[in-house]
């Protein structure tokens, strides 16, 4: 990086951790410190609705997922703008209504105390594990960039969130996320404009997107359906979207308090809900953007020489492995084949435009394509086969490799930046939740019941500072996940199935009470683990599967717990 | 602000109107998405 770009991505990030600390003043107890005394206004929970969903793991992968498998990742959001609207029907008034720190709160109101401590431990496994995800995320650019130690640049790179998080809460939260959402769109904004602008001279956004069509990139819709039968199997079609992603999402923005504790900063119910609701508006097409430059970018290297791995660093340890030869090899079969990729597409463009035959073009262009990808697939087995670890996807480093080697001085920097404040975004909110819950539906649960108000707002800063550093020791294991947009996915939906049904149970089953909910959701867990352990069905179904199956299973134990007084119902 | 107020449903009056508009959009991106996958193959 140059002197500029240092100084782009100084500023940026400074500015941010000057703003959240300006921002940190409110009143020093849990409402202040979680939930901003309820004063936030609808755009500011859209944005922060926005900015703690989509993560730097948004803008890294999804660009690299669009250049490897297409644009059918887009499929995975078709269930939001429903999920909204019930969340904003069944959720937000029962929250606001009770006036409760954590959605899991509402449970013991509901059901029981034990109720209340599985959903809330569920959420913290999984947002905890997640959370280090999200910040190893934006810390293999800072290593794959600078050549630093992962495992330091993983420490760093929590670490200045953590200043922010920890002093100021909710409220610095949301005014981060407000600021760093403009500056990620001014910059997505930028990189979408010098991919197309770095093309070819002739070579426009039109001729961009029929190269990418042409190669099957441009496949937004799919249906999962394989030679006359629905494949299951099948990650990304509109049936997952549409179903298994209306339960994702119901759960995410319902029973997840990375979320919850979002819209629960709003001045009202009303203004939730608006919050809620326009962001089911924005989300598809902000995300079908996104994987659009990813499309662009594949465009980009039809007509460049891409690199044969992404990541150089795997390449760099296999040039000195024993594999030495092998790499050499593959390396030179791979940029005759994209020498010759290069003529073909600019011939098939040509032919185009002139209305000439282009098919002969065509042909050879996705001929010429499969070749080139069979050669980075036998990369891959190279990387296993030479035993040096790490990983050996290199989804991740797409965009960036992009970013870094083709785009101007002072926009690499700022680049840089937009992916380090959308990790930020999210990873504070995830802090930000994991501590409320910690506090208020265990520490003052079962460790220190009766504390003053300015104790539990000491102990709540301590408690996001220890996230901080869990979610840091998490990432130091997150380098083999492959593709990390699915890794944070797949692991959600292992849990928010059955969240999700014991909300659902707990909102619409007023006759079932604690017990039944409790081992159905014991049991449903265990049985969703089995079933991704054992097979290889999509995981978006798991969400669907979880929530229906708990949902059932607690309508056939309640009868057996019907002489137990339980629960209070609200 | 009573709770009447302060459970109001934002911009419309009623929930199905909501339905509505977000069905229309979300079916609307579709046959868009569909048209564009179809047009640009």
């Amino acid at each position: 990086m140059s002197r500029l770009d240092w100084i782009v991505l100084t500023i940026t990030l400074s500015g941010i951790i000057a703003y959240g600390l300006y921002k940190s003043r409110t009143t020093r107890d849990l409402d202040g410190y979680f939930l901003s005394n309820r004063t936030m206004p609808w755009y500011l929970i859209l944005l922060s609705i926005m900015g703690t969903q989509a993560s730097a793991v948004t803008f890294l992968s999804a660009p690299g997922q669009a250049y490897t498998d297409g644009m059918r990742f887009v499929q995975n959001y078709f269930g939001l703008p429903l999920a909204s609207i019930l969340v904003c029907i069944a959720f937000v008034p029962v929250f606001h209504r009770l006036k409760v720190y954590t959605a899991y709160e509402y449970l013991e109101n509901r059901f029981d105390i034990k109720t209340r401590t599985l959903t809330s431990l569920l959420f913290l496994l999984q947002r905890g594990v997640s959370t280090g995800i999200s910040i190893y995320a934006p810390a293999i650019i800072l290593s794959s960039l600078l050549g630093w130690n992962i495992y330091w640049t993983n420490i760093f790179m929590g670490g200045l969130l953590i200043i922010y998080t920890v002093s100021g809460g909710a409220k610095a939260v949301a005014y981060t996320q407000q600021l760093q959402m403009v500056i990620i769109f001014i910059g997505m904004f930028i990189a979408a404009y010098m991919v197309v602008h770095l093309l070819p001279e002739g070579v426009g956004f039109i001729d961009a997107l029929r190269v990418g069509g042409k190669m099957g990139k441009l496949n937004v819709i799919t249906s999962g359906v394989e030679k006359g039968t629905f494949n299951w199997n099948d990650r990304y079609n509109i049936w997952s979207g549409i179903i298994g992603g209306f339960f994702l999402q119901l759960s995410y923005f319902g029973t997840d308090q990375s979320q919850v504790g979002r819209y629960l900063t709003a001045k009202s119910t009303t203004e939730s809900r608006l919050g809620l609701l326009m962001n089911g508006l924005v989300k598809v097409p902000m995300q079908f953007a996104i994987l659009l430059i990813g499309v662009m970018v594949f465009t980009f290297y039809q007509f460049n020489q891409a690199p044969l791995f992404f990541n150089d660093v795997q390449v760099k340890k296999v040039a000195n492995s024993d594999y030495k030869d092998s790499l050499r090899l593959m390396q030179l079969e791979y940029n005759l084949l994209g020498k010759e990729k290069m003529l073909t597409v600019s011939k098939w463009v040509n032919e185009n435009k002139t209305n000439a035959d282009s098919k002969e073009s065509e042909a050879k262009l996705k001929l010429l394509n499969q070749q080139t990808e069979k050669v980075r697939t036998d990369f891959k087995s190279l990387i296993k086969k030479t035993g040096i670890g790490g990983d050996n996807n290199d989804t991740n480093y797409i965009f960036l490799r992009f970013v870094i080697d083709y785009l101007p001085k002072g926009v690499i920097g700022l680049l840089i930046a937009v992916i380090f404040l959308a990790a930020w975004g999210s990873i504070a909110a995830a802090l930000n939740s994991l501590a409320s819950c910690t506090v208020v539906d265990i520490h003052k649960k079962f460790i220190r019941k009766d504390c003053s108000e300015i104790t539990d707002y000491k102990t709540s800063k301590w408690y996001t500072f220890a996230w901080g550093v869990f979610s840091i020791f998490i990432a130091m294991f997150a380098t083999n996940m492959g593709s990390l947009i699915e890794a944070v996915n797949v692991l959600g939906s292992l849990f928010y199935g059955v969240i999700l049904g014991v909300f659902l149970v707990a909102l619409y089953l007023k006759h079932v009470k604690g017990t039944a909910v409790f081992i159905s959701a014991v049991i449903t867990e265990l049985g969703i683990i089995l079933l991704f352990w054992q097979s290889s069905i999509g995981f978006l179904w798991l969400n669907a599967i979880g929530a229906i199956g708990l949902f059932i299973l607690a309508l056939i134990l309640q009868p057996f717990f019907k002489g137990k007084k339980e629960g209070i119902r609200i | 602000m009573n709770e009447e107020q302060e459970d109001k449903i934002p911009l419309f009056k009623t929930w199905t109107q909501w339905y509505i508009l977000l069905t229309i959009v979300l079916v609307t991106l579709i046959i868009l998405f569909k048209l564009f996958t179809n047009y640009f193959a």
